[in-house]
């Protein structure tokens, strides 16, 4: 019997009362990626998740594309948010480079970034209501959501992929009578928020599936490396828009989102109010914003970087997300590390899920932020 | 002669040969119609599977929202057993550790069914091509029926992807 196992093999004991569940990649509410659940009765003993079902390699096809050539393929993890992951980048690069950004550029980039906060919490919102059975929930964000998403197409010509933040400004100037149309729709955008919180956030099924689901304290959100609005729906006040302010935020006039449960109604709840504080910055900035210049540092041809490296970060939807990038001399950047929210908030849904009901599940999981993409990379 | 026709032991299916065989005879004979009845009913009740392989899931999403609702066209967002559905819409990129999952969710799914590569990544590896880890289309892993371009397609796109599909399938054999 006691044979040698090979290094690295263990032999586990079974027990009849556990059952192991895989959920994914093929599940309704997994996403792209596996979640290996071991089940007593209906209740989750453990939860192992299985990323890397979309790793595409970005940080190495990074190493031989230029700075400018990069943008498209870096704003793919998240389509839907594509210019908070383009944020970074262009920071970083504008440093790495020494190039100016124009006051004009820095505000439409503030307006892009928000209006694109906007439409990823509504997708988001979106996918949380159809996965909790609330099918209005699905159809109300994913409707308003493209009004969001015309705006950002009439600034850059794309539907969602927009490359419109670009090292040096923005692509090109925001559309004749861009500002009416965008006020009009932020106020519509609150309107309807109000309307949200009637029948999804007051709605008693929910409140009795997400209360006291996945309790995150405060020390285990600060301990776990937690971000965005997992951490803020903890307790802890941290936005990187305040702590550690990028181009115009700071002359900006908004608040940040903290709750102090930490289960997964506050979680999903701290993005909701988030987006009012989106409107209020979109609001602050057209008002703030100068009414003409140019919009564009021009770079050159090949632009090199010096010896150097580089770590910029922004608050994203789903929180801090940054560009570590080293240069050697050479057009192509040497190193690209991308730093995800997304992936930082996975790494406490074992601890989240542990004790929890099956049928919980989906309703912890989606309020983690998580998308599966953008932390394959 | 008929009592050793029958008998399952010398010929074991004989009698699926012979359902088969008059199956055979009533398409012989109805011929057009049947296949128009049979395919008819098919198109209008093409069930995706929700397998989300990369980005384009979001255009996926975006394509049964109100604003473009790909439902009235008859193919319905199902979050139902993969047994059940005949249509698979591969969105975007299938990298090596999704490729074997891909193909087993396929042959998983009964007959008939129909296969859409949605986004340029699912096509020919699209803005992947030169990455280790994505494969160049996925035309090696599932014989695909409509190619739906860009990066993401739009869901007009999309829409008028599963448009073709049907008429595709109005034009195959039914039964």
């Amino acid at each position: 019997m006691a044979t040698q196992l090979p290094p690295g093999i263990r032999l586990e004991t079974v027990d009849d009362r556990i059952m192991t569940l895989n959920v994914g990649p093929q599940h309704p509410g997994s996403g792209h990626m596996r979640l290996i659940i071991k089940v007593d009765g209906d209740y989750i003993v453990s939860c192992d998740p299985d990323p890397g079902y979309v790793h595409r390699g970005e940080e190495k096809m990074a190493e031989y594309r230029n700075y400018i050539q990069n943008i498209p393929h870096l704003e793919r993890p998240v389509i839907h948010d594509s210019s908070n992951i383009l944020y970074p980048y262009c920071l970083a690069v504008e440093e790495l480079l020494g190039i100016e950004v124009p006051e004009r550029a820095k505000y439409i980039r503030v307006i892009a970034a928000e209006l694109n906060r906007c439409i990823y919490i509504l997708y988001w919102l979106a996918i949380y209501g159809i996965f909790l059975g609330h099918s209005t929930m699905f159809m109300w964000p994913a409707g308003d959501r493209e009004l969001f998403i015309d705006l950002l197409e009439a600034m850059s010509g794309a539907r969602v992929t927009h490359a419109y933040l670009v090292p040096g400004g923005v692509r090109n100037d925001l559309p004749a009578n861009f500002e009416e149309r965008c006020l009009r729709q932020v106020d519509y955008l609150e309107k309807r928020l109000k309307e949200y919180l009637a029948v999804f956030y007051k709605n008693p099924i929910l409140i009795s599936r997400t209360e006291g689901t996945g309790i995150l304290s405060r020390t285990d959100a600060i301990r776990l490396g937690t971000t965005g609005s997992v951490l803020r729906a903890s307790g802890v006040n941290f936005d990187i828009r305040k702590k550690e302010p990028y181009d115009v935020y700071e002359n900006l006039d908004f608040e940040t989102v903290v709750m102090k449960e930490g289960d997964s109604y506050a979680r999903s709840y701290v993005p909701y109010l988030e987006m009012f504080e989106s409107c209020r910055i979109i609001r602050d900035a057209i008002r703030k914003m100068p009414k003409s210049g140019s919009v564009r540092t021009k770079l050159k041809p090949n632009p090199k970087g010096g010896n150097d490296e580089v770590y910029k970060r922004v608050e994203s939807g789903r929180g801090a997300l940054g560009y570590y990038i080293v240069s050697n001399n050479r057009p192509e950047p040497y190193r690209v590390k991308i730093s995800v929210g997304s992936f930082r908030n996975l790494i406490c849904m074992p601890y989240l899920l542990k004790g929890e009901l099956l049928g919980n599940m989906p309703a912890v999981y989606w309020s983690l932020n998580y998308w599966p993409v953008e932390a394959d990379r | 002669m008929l009592k050793e026709f029958f008998n399952q032991e010398t010929a074991p299916h004989a009698t699926n040969v012979l359902v088969g065989k008059l199956g055979d005879i009533l398409v012989r004979a109805v011929g057009k119609p049947l296949d128009y009845a049979i395919n008819w009913g098919r198109i209008w009740s093409l069930w995706p599977v929700h397998l989300e392989t990369a980005c384009c899931s979001v255009e996926f999403g975006a394509a049964s929202s109100p604003r473009y609702d790909v439902e009235r066209f008859g193919i319905i967002e199902a979050f139902g057993s993969l047994r059940q559905c005949d249509l698979i819409v591969v969105m975007g990129t299938i990298t090596r550790k999704m490729a074997p999952r891909l193909r087993m969710v396929y042959d998983q799914m009964p007959d008939p069914k129909y296969v859409i590569a949605m986004g340029a990544c699912a096509i020919t590896g699209g803005l992947y091509f030169d990455s280790y880890n994505v494969l160049p289309g996925i035309d090696g892993v599932l014989p695909v029926d409509i190619y739906v371009p860009g990066c993401p397609p739009r869901p007009e796109t999309l829409i008028q992807g599963c448009m073709l599909l049907q008429e595709k399938i109005k034009r195959m054999k039914g039964a």
